[in-house]
């Protein structure tokens, strides 16, 4: 110990509050570290921090309390400065240390602790605590500006209590958080809850939408079944209705044409109402077989080359007849020359049939144009039926798409029509996997075009056209219906045929080798040898194997008949079906006769011409 | 280290810390049957009372336990502050470093 002057004025560095255990350890290492920054030797460095370090524990075992550093310059020597407050001390026991006593064990420590520094000094207070002032002895050199503000940047830099304060810090943030994390569980048990029953209800729903679904299912099936009973019932009906219809059709027309004698004007005029209504009635069984066919899926399509410039002069034929009045006129513009498509020609004709004979009957003057166009770069072909008639109604052009569907109009009411046929011809369109589409500006006029794809690739080709029959001139027919005999016999009188007729297949076959007919008609129902078995005797023998067959059937094939008759029969007329004036066309074609029929145009044109 | 527990201080303990070691070592040297500790206070700075006492504390314990204590590595400014402080830590006793803590411990086994 020096002798030194009281301290007058002490530059503050630095504290520590005395608060818990833990900062025993930051007092004694922070008065280490400032001990260290004011130059003293490690001796020194020792001494003070224990002595801080027995301080700062007297402090903390009272009530806590601080330790504060600082440096007094105006001393001789200069001091480093600890102020501990907060200490308990007896009052009396202080004093001066005495050099070279020795202390007793349990003697008062103060004064050893005393003996580490070089001023110590305790200023009792009211409470019983004490103040003590203690100071070690500085060298001057080492107390720089530089070196205090050294010692205090390290000081902070340590961020003193930081770890400690953190630790406190965090935990109680732990804390929280774990009251928090308590407080969720207690929410997501209470959402467990609610879940589970909200599950509960959602399985009873559950239970109801399968028993729903269960009945919708039963629902469906029992629509599906009347659908397809309807489809049954029409398909069936119309077939039914035919066979009387078009005995109907054929007898009048016989009578019509005076076969049996002549007819009074009244009777003439009667026959002829039969006639027409007849035609009608037969055109809606038509329509509706075809519709019910298109919807069952049942009709098919069979591609094959067509010419559309053919396809056309053959619909002049047909439908010239139909423009009733001089002020309107029928027009076929010329197709693109050499344009053969990959399509099924009958139901191209259906279709283009059907939108021309409307089109002339919602026409009152001007002209209905059949046109033909390339179009979408060469890939579709777009046959088009112009009209200056009434037109359409933006809000009817989706309306006439639709069964039984028809517009009022004033021309509505004067001509007729089962509101099938454009619903029909969108359908067929649609197969032939083209489209129909319709633009119209009411009062001046519509137009329907009917978009096909070029398909020009080769298909089958279709049967080449009996030219060799040329010089015969019968034309045999194998049916066992005597109706039907009677009315081919009709139909083919007045031409240069004569009708040979078997009513049983063997007989047929004996028949086709001993006559070589022109072309043969062949009913495919017959008791004994059916149509397919006397098919198979026609082909398999050379002698009748080049004769072209028409297989003439009021039944429909199934796809397994169709294939037994590939590429062995020239045609299949329908008994009854549509596309009648189509059949006369493939007869006259088969034929190689096309002036056939076009003597008794009134015979060739309507429904009733072939059984 | 065989019987031998070998305790290093590398921290400046507080005084919780210090009271914890003192009952772990108690706890060890009962369960590990351990004859010998020798406590390795080279890493520490400063030695207060406090933990001049603890170690006091832990020696004599480690004694009625039937165990020695040799406490090893003190630095000379904490020897030279403890004989200041007028702390001479009675009943401890002491060595340079490991290696002779461990013969000290041998020979009073061995003595024993």
């Amino acid at each position: 110990m020096i002798p030194v002057t009281p301290p007058i004025g002490v530059s503050p560095l630095f504290s520590v509050p005395l608060r818990r255990h833990v900062d025993i350890v930051t007092a004694r290492q922070r008065a280490r570290r400032i001990a260290a920054g004011l130059g003293f030797n490690h001796q020194d460095q020792v001494r003070i921090a224990t002595a801080v370090s027995e301080l700062a524990r007297r402090a903390l075992e009272r009530s806590g309390g601080r330790i504060d550093f600082g440096v007094s310059q105006n001393s001789e020597p200069p001091l480093l400065m600890i102020t501990v407050s907060g200490c308990a001390v007896p009052r009396g026991r202080r004093a001066a240390f005495v050099p070279g006593r020795e202390l007793a064990a349990g003697d008062d420590d103060l004064v050893t602790i005393e003996r580490l520094l070089d001023l110590f000094h305790v200023e009792h207070c009211e409470n019983g605590e004490a103040i003590i002032r203690m100071g070690k002895a500085l060298l001057p050199a080492s107390l720089t500006e530089r070196a205090i503000s050294n010692v205090l940047a390290g000081l902070v830099a340590e961020a003193p209590d930081a770890t400690f304060e953190e630790l406190q810090r965090q935990n109680s943030e732990l804390i929280e958080t774990l009251e928090l994390l308590r407080r969720r569980e207690a929410e997501l048990g209470d959402r467990q809850t609610e879940l589970r029953r909200l599950n509960l209800e959602l399985e009873e729903t559950n239970r109801g939408v399968v028993a729903l679904y269960a009945e919708l299912d039963e629902k469906t099936l029992a629509v599906k079944r009347a659908d397809e009973l309807k489809s049954r019932f029409l398909s069936y009906m119309s077939h039914e209705f035919r066979t009387p219809v078009n005995a109907i059709l054929a007898l009048s027309q016989l009578l019509l044409r005076h076969v049996d004698g002549d007819l009074s004007a009244e009777q003439e005029r009667q026959i002829g109402y039969i006639r027409r209504a007849g035609g009608e009635l037969l055109e809606m069984v038509n329509d509706l077989l075809d519709l019910s066919k298109v919807e069952s899926g049942r009709i098919e399509i069979r591609k094959a080359p067509m010419d559309v410039g053919q396809l056309f002069r053959a619909l002049r034929g047909i439908m010239r007849p139909l423009a009733l009045s001089d002020a309107v006129v029928l027009v076929f513009d010329e197709p693109p020359a050499g344009l053969i498509l990959q399509s099924d020609e009958t139901k191209v004709t259906q279709v283009l049939r059907n939108l021309i004979s409307n089109a002339l009957k919602f026409t009152e003057q001007g002209e209905v144009r059949v046109s033909c166009a390339v179009a979408s770069g060469g890939n579709q072909v777009l046959l088009s039926v112009t009209d200056t008639g009434i037109g359409i109604a933006p809000q009817d052009r989706e309306l006439i798409f639709q069964e039984f569907a028809q517009i009022d109009n004033k021309l509505q009411r004067r001509v007729k029509g089962t509101g099938l046929g454009l619903p029909l011809s969108r359908k067929l369109a649609a197969l032939l996997g083209g489209d129909l589409s319709v633009q119209s500006v009411p009062g001046e006029g519509s137009t329907f075009t009917l978009a096909l794809p070029m398909e020009t690739s080769a298909g089958e080709a279709p049967v080449p056209a009996g030219r060799r029959a040329e010089s015969s001139d019968a034309i045999l027919i194998i049916d066992d219906e005597e109706a039907a005999r009677y009315i081919a016999r009709q139909v083919f009188r007045g031409t240069r045929y004569r009708i040979v007729e078997a009513s049983e297949g063997g007989e047929g076959a004996e028949r086709a080798r001993f006559e070589q007919p022109a072309l043969i008609l062949l009913d495919l129902a017959m008791p004994g040898r059916n149509g397919f078995d006397v098919l198979d005797d026609l082909k398999s023998n050379p002698e009748t194997v080049h004769i072209p067959v028409v297989v003439h059937t009021s039944r429909h094939l199934s796809p397994a008949e169709i294939e037994r008759l590939r590429g062995r029969h020239a045609a299949v007329l329908p008994k009854g079906g549509s596309g009648r004036r189509e059949a006369l066309q493939v007869i006259r074609e088969l034929l190689a006769e096309p002036e056939l029929f076009d003597q008794e145009p009134e015979f060739a044109e309507p429904e009733g011409g072939i059984p | 280290m065989g019987d031998f527990l070998l305790v290093t201080i590398q921290v400046d303990m507080h005084d919780r810390l210090a009271i914890t070691l003192q009952e772990d070592l108690t706890e060890r040297i009962v369960n590990d049957r351990t004859r010998g500790v020798l406590i390795d206070i080279s890493a520490l700075d400063i030695v207060d009372s406090f933990i001049g006492r603890t170690l006091g504390n832990i020696a004599s314990m480690s004694r009625i336990l039937d165990a020695e204590t040799v406490v090893v590595g003190m630095q000379p400014s904490v020897a030279i502050t403890l004989v200041e402080l007028g702390l001479s830590l009675p009943g401890i006793r002491t060595a340079l470093n490991v290696d002779r803590g461990m013969d000290l411990l041998r020979e009073s086994l061995e003595r024993g």
